[in-house]
């Protein structure tokens, strides 16, 4: 499986308690979600098989539902889930807006400590594409690490590259 | 919503359709111009062409007699439009874990 994206940080905390952020629900909630939203937790099971289930609330806006699915879990270093939107009973769903998203993203944490401090390292990509389309993404979006923007000019510039 | 996601990657997939795109980025081309660098018939570069046109990735204009085909950039900026999305969600998040364990650690010292 080829990553799409790796996010590496380095956390000024001890290992233990970087695992406990991610493996309790009151912790996720105060950290995990895209900006501007607060997270309901609505099940928090953290095992192999089971599912955290939330809704994302915007201010003035409707709640969008999200899962993970949790696929494997090795404490205290690393948890590997599949995050798609879903609706209200958990169940998977296209995203709410208009963009095209994979139904669901592949992600693998890593957790490490080093000298007092936690590097985790972060990978995503698509779930179930198949081996061409992996290939596409590694072609058109290996330059994103090198901060590659998305904007047409640069989209541009590296379609003429293929 | 139908799924152009799957539909630009399945495009994508194949060498020649992204060597057609690659060609379509510096300027409209004819399927006559476009099946020229490939050792291939025009009846399979046209099947190529409806793929891509199918994806939305090209266009055609009808009033030529030749139908120039252009490049429509708007479903591969979909494609890398979640990336960047997805990328600045866990970039936000960690910025608040980050805060996050600064502020409990401080608390515990404080507590100590």
């Amino acid at each position: 499986m080829s990553t799409i994206f790796t996010i590496t940080r380095s956390f000024a905390a001890p290992h233990d308690l970087v695992w406990k952020s991610w493996s309790a629900a009151d912790q996720m909630q105060t950290w995990w979600g895209p900006k501007g939203c607060t997270i309901e937790v609505r099940n928090f099971e953290f095992r192999p098989g089971g599912f955290f289930h939330y809704a994302m609330r915007f201010p003035g806006g409707d709640a969008m539902w999200g899962r993970f699915m949790y696929r494997e879990i090795a404490a205290p270093r690393r948890i590997v889930w599949l995050n798609s939107f879903s609706n209200e009973g958990g169940g998977i769903t296209r995203a709410p807006f208009d963009m095209a998203v994979p139904l669901e993203i592949h992600n693998d944490v890593t957790l490490t400590e080093q000298a007092g401090r936690t590097v985790l390292v972060l990978k995503s990509h698509p779930h179930g594409a198949t081996a061409e389309e992996e290939a596409v993404f590694r072609d058109m979006f290996a330059s994103m690490e090198q901060g590659f923007g998305g904007t047409f000019d640069q989209l541009d510039e590296h379609l003429a590259t293929l | 919503m139908p799924d152009t996601l799957s539909l630009s990657f399945a495009a994508l997939a194949d060498p020649t359709r992204r060597a057609i795109l690659a060609r379509l980025a510096s300027g409209e081309a004819t399927v006559m111009e476009l099946a020229a660098p490939f050792d291939m018939k025009q009846p399979s570069i046209s099947k190529h062409l409806k793929v891509l046109e199918t994806a939305g990735l090209i266009s055609r204009r009808r009033e030529a007699q030749t139908r120039p085909c252009k490049l429509e950039t708007a479903p591969l900026k979909d494609v890398s439009c979640w990336i960047e999305a997805y990328k600045h969600l866990w970039d936000d998040s960690f910025d608040r874990l980050d805060a996050y364990l600064a502020e409990i650690q401080a608390t515990a010292t404080k507590g100590e």
